[in-house]
């Protein structure tokens, strides 16, 4: 914008590439949509709830602003194994995707050959089902008299109080089930996009295996990695509906207590107040994560 | 070639406007500040963001009913109507229903969507209330505690009882003007029952009589408890010995912290969705809702024996109610509805199949009647939990009526134990 007139004319410098103000002003054109995108959909609704979320007063009555910024600590006071459990539980989910994730993707995108399609739309596949549905369905399949529980135990082979449904590993498990193809697709994308060339020159400088995996294969999928993990920890962690289904009283997820103080007490500060925080944790995690793999991987 | 710029030109010219043109003084600034405050303060999008009460102050909607519209949609909760065929929309079709359509040429979409008071305000009924919309319901079928809290924000019409025969000749005098809604000017009972414990006499190997069974740390895993803070709190307020009516907020306080000890124990705090859950072996013993038990004693499975009891300690006594919401689209056809339920004939066939307590007179005679020819009529004409005598009712309470703020007391507290 702004060109910065140095005091002493050097005669050697080059003066900076001006582009044409046309050039400039289509840029902003094409950036338009996304910036009003954002701005409408996720910066207004935020500072909307920020500012509901210092509201006081009930659901009968109204809620106005009074800048009530206790409500955080109240909060924070109130559901904090919620807030470590979804977090947690996002850390667990994501790393065990990763690690089934990883290898399947591999399989795919290096020894797959001509079922390389097939086996991609299986990971899909299980997208064409409502994800409620899907979930659903373990809590019947699971049951402690269904189909699976049901007849081990009449054969003797479980006791008679064996559960699945209503545990921690079902709410684990569910959430991993649920999520892997978001880490499985971006990991096979960037595996899928590495140049066979280059394994094939590392093995021409004698580098074993192992030490062409470690320093080619796994750098170069970092991109997808990096996203993967994104993909599965943001989700997992706002998740509500595994914890709902899958769930016992003791595997609360910080979502559960947003949509209950949200859609059944009406409670608006308080729903408000935890999604903050939630969304500041998530925020907090992100960054973490990025700084440690190297911000300058998230472009690939 | 390019032409070098020439920068001492470009300073001087700078200079010169900076020394030439009229700068911005100190009261411009605060005149555009004002003119900007003025359009786009902080406090007034701190105002517009604020949340408007939900109450209604004067009455929405006409005062006379319109013509009848050939068109109802009711809400009710499961296991709570006489079907032949309940279609894959979950939409009943058949027995009562079908000879209301019969009867009146009202297409009538009867659908079992309520499984929580809470959760069927919050999530399907309450944004529309709150912002003048119609609901999509005619008729909704609440809890009496539910109903004190829709009259007091006043999302619910008032009834016309002229235009109601049926019901103002046959209600038993025992739910005229009930304490959650005077002289039934918004609401008329549905049904009543009481909350007890229901249990498969297979799975916990004895007899369950006691609240207390519902701390048996034998039974771990396998107890569950209401998602309905109320029915929750009666219990334990029965297991302190304390009149539910009467708790104050150190009870609360105290009933907390037992249902927090209680909390590894259960499996789940469940809305009506405790009847699947007791049905597939998933909890052995569960607080419920007396009827719904001999529901489910009619599907059960071949190594099943589900029970319900009233708990020693003692029960709630509660009734559902038929209402119409404000802006109902077919306030006429629900008033059709509610006086066609109200003839002791259709009223008798509903209450064979759902076993709850009937509102309407005669209807246990009629029961009666036809037990001479069905041994299960005969059963249901004389059971003392679907037709509670005085010496049961004297063990039973009803919930206590909250005021919003005395509510909002409970359920933190009660967040506390069903949030985890």
């Amino acid at each position: 914008m702004a060109v910065v007139a140095p005091t002493v004319a050097q005669p050697s410098a080059q003066p900076p590439a001006r582009r044409s103000p046309r050039v400039r002003w289509i840029a902003y054109l094409l950036l338009a949509p996304g910036l009003g995108w954002l701005f409408l959909f996720w910066l207004w609704p935020s500072i909307q709830m920020f500012i509901t979320s210092l509201q006081t007063g009930t659901y009968a009555e109204g809620y106005t602003f009074t800048g009530n910024v206790g409500i955080y600590r109240d909060v924070l006071a109130a559901y904090p194994e919620q807030l470590f459990r979804s977090l947690v539980y996002a850390l667990i989910v994501t790393v065990a995707c990763l690690a089934i994730g990883y290898p399947l993707a591999y399989a795919i995108a290096m020894r797959a050959g001509r079922w390389k399609n097939a086996i991609l739309f299986m990971v899909i596949l299980p997208f064409f089902v409502s994800y409620i549905i899907r979930t659903l369905s373990w809590k019947f399949i699971l049951a402690d008299d269904g189909i699976f529980l049901g007849t081990l135990k009449s054969i003797g082979l479980l006791p008679d109080d064996a559960q699945i449904v209503n545990t921690t590993s079902a709410v684990l498990g569910g959430l991993i089930y649920n999520f892997l193809p978001f880490m499985v697709l971006p990991l096979f994308v960037s595996l899928d996009k590495i140049d066979p060339s280059l394994l094939e020159a590392a093995g021409d400088l004698y580098s074993n295996k192992r030490s062409t995996f470690l320093r080619v294969t796994l750098p170069l999928s970092l991109p997808g990695l990096l996203a993967g993990s994104l993909l599965t920890f943001i989700p997992v962690a706002g998740d509500f509906i595994n914890a709902e289904l899958l769930g016992n009283p003791n595997t609360t997820m910080l979502g559960n207590v947003i949509q209950v103080q949200m859609l059944e007490h009406n409670d608006y500060p308080t729903g408000a107040a935890i999604s903050f925080i939630l969304m500041a944790a998530i925020l907090i995690g992100v960054f973490v994560y990025a700084k440690l793999l190297g911000t300058e991987e998230l472009t690939g | 070639m390019t032409e070098r710029p020439n920068y001492d030109d470009m300073v001087r010219q700078a200079l010169m406007r900076g020394l030439t043109q009229r700068r911005v003084t100190r009261r411009d600034l605060f005149k555009y500040a004002g003119v900007g405050a003025g359009s786009l303060s902080l406090a007034s999008i701190l105002a517009a963001c604020s949340v408007k009460g939900a109450k209604k102050t004067e009455p929405t909607g006409p005062t006379t009913l319109p013509e009848t519209a050939g068109k109802v949609d009711i809400a009710n909760w499961p296991l709570y109507i006489d079907k032949e065929g309940k279609n894959a929309a979950g939409v009943v079709k058949g027995g009562t229903v079908a000879d209301f359509e019969k009867a009146t040429g009202i297409d009538t979409r009867y659908v079992e969507t309520i499984n929580d008071n809470e959760e069927f305000f919050g999530t399907d009924i309450r944004s529309q209330l709150g912002s003048d919309q119609p609901t999509g319901w005619d008729i909704i079928t609440m809890t009496d505690w539910m109903i004190a809290k829709l009259i007091d924000l006043g999302f619910l019409e008032k009834l016309h009882h002229d235009k109601l025969p049926n019901v103002t000749a046959n209600i038993q005098d025992a739910f005229v003007n009930p304490w959650f809604d005077p002289n039934n000017e918004h609401s008329f009972p549905w049904a009543a029952g009481l909350t007890g414990i229901g249990y498969d006499r297979n799975k916990t190997g004895r007899d369950i009589d006691s609240i207390e069974d519902l701390f048996d740390p034998a039974f771990e895993g396998k107890i569950g408890m209401f998602s309905e803070m109320r029915d929750t709190y009666n219990f334990i307020f029965f297991k302190m010995g304390i009149d539910p009516v009467t708790a104050t907020e150190e009870d609360v306080a105290e009933a907390t912290t037992i249902l927090e000890q209680q909390r590894p124990l259960v499996r789940g705090y469940y809305g009506n969705d405790y009847t699947d859950q007791l049905a597939a072996g998933n909890v052995w013993l569960t607080m419920a809702w007396s009827g719904d038990l001999f529901a489910l004693q009619l599907g059960q499975a071949d190594d099943q024996d589900l029970r319900w009891i009233l708990p020693k300690e003692g029960g709630n006594r509660w009734s559902d109610n038929m209402a119409i919401p404000i802006l109902a689209e077919h306030p006429a056809d629900a008033h059709d509805w509610m006086n066609f339920v109200y003839d002791p004939k259709i009223a008798t066939q509903i209450t064979e199949w759902v076993w709850y307590e009937s509102p309407v007179k005669g209807v246990q005679e009629m029961i009666a009647e036809d037990g001479k020819d069905h041994p299960n009529m005969a059963l249901l004409a004389e059971d003392q939990f679907v037709w509670p005598s005085a010496e049961v009712l004297a063990n039973t309470a009803p919930y206590k009526r909250l005021d919003s703020a005395e509510e909002a007391v409970w359920q933190d507290h009660f967040d506390r134990v069903v949030l985890g």
